[in-house]
């Protein structure tokens, strides 16, 4: 009886352990959602008074610095995961993510990029936010189930931006910054504190 | 009660086995150094387990080069995933 249970368990978590990235932390998110947080102050309170073609240059270095941090923070929480789980942070079911999650992302972005070169940036709020819920819910079958709903909630928001055009960065502040980490404490609580 | 551990398949009993075929169910397939690292074997100990399923017609091997080094990558057969769902059906039936 003992060993059946035992089996059963095992064959779970090496089901689980060869498809899934598992070593996502919850510190991650919240950390994003921090610097997420910051780098929206900042446009708020410091681009936005600027001159259009000044705002544009600042607003694009003032993403790029907050996605970097964000990044670095990603990386390094997840690879002190992996180690205290005595796994490799890159294998093959990392790069079948990154994979999931570039196509989406790329897309964006460049989208984004299109549109802030006319000009238009009220736009852009809401299609990082729905292209970044795309690639979540995209690269979410390969990781834990949060993921899917972080990434239902990023779209929802991104649409909500789309609606009211000129609060873009309310729902951004929101989406990027108060969702990541309040996700990011809920996996956090969930799987990291085991 | 005989009967339902008749159903408990000899070639899955060992853990390393079991590791083996839960691996293959959910991926497409799996080549050596991926399943020797999820399972942290040594190289020996895991060439003869998957020999055994692979005698077994459980699981297949193809052999392939990337780059100039050899490749060997392992699918589960419809067998297999049978077999393997029926041992697994039965480990369910005993502990209920």
């Amino acid at each position: 009886m003992e060993k059946q249970l035992e089996d059963l368990k095992a064959i779970r978590e090496m089901m689980e352990k060869s498809s899934k990235f598992l070593s996502l932390s919850g510190l991650s998110g919240v950390m994003a959602g921090i610097t997420a947080i910051l780098g929206a102050a900042y446009a708020y309170f410091f681009i936005l008074g600027e001159h259009i073609a000044v705002a544009k240059i600042l607003l694009i270095l003032d993403a790029i610095i907050v996605l970097f941090i964000s990044i670095s923070f990603g990386i390094y929480f997840s690879w002190k995961k992996a180690r205290k789980s005595n796994q490799k942070l890159f294998n093959k079911v990392t790069l079948r993510i990154l994979y999931n999650l570039s196509i989406p992302l790329f897309v964006g972005g460049i989208l984004s990029g299109i549109f802030i070169s006319r000009g238009e940036m009220e736009i852009v709020a809401s299609i990082t936010l729905i292209f970044y819920g795309l690639a979540l819910v995209n690269a979410s079958k390969y990781t834990i189930d949060e993921i899917h709903y972080l990434g239902i909630t990023e779209i929802i928001l991104g649409l909500a931006a789309a609606i009211f055009l000129y609060n873009g960065i309310i729902f951004w502040t929101i989406g990027f910054g108060v969702c990541h980490i309040i996700y990011g404490l809920i996996m956090y609580k969930k799987y990291d504190l085991k | 009660m005989a009967n339902i551990i008749a159903n408990l398949n000899k070639a899955f009993e060992s853990r390393i086995r079991l590791g083996i075929m839960s691996v293959l169910m959910v991926n497409e397939s799996a080549d050596f150094g991926t399943i020797k690292d999820l399972l942290e074997l040594t190289d020996g100990n895991l060439a003869s387990h998957l020999k055994a399923l692979e005698g077994s017609d459980y699981i297949e091997c193809s052999k392939q080069f990337i780059g100039r080094k050899p490749n060997t990558k392992y699918t589960i057969t419809a067998l297999g995933r049978q077999s393997f769902q029926e041992h697994l059906n039965a480990l369910a039936n005993l502990i209920r």
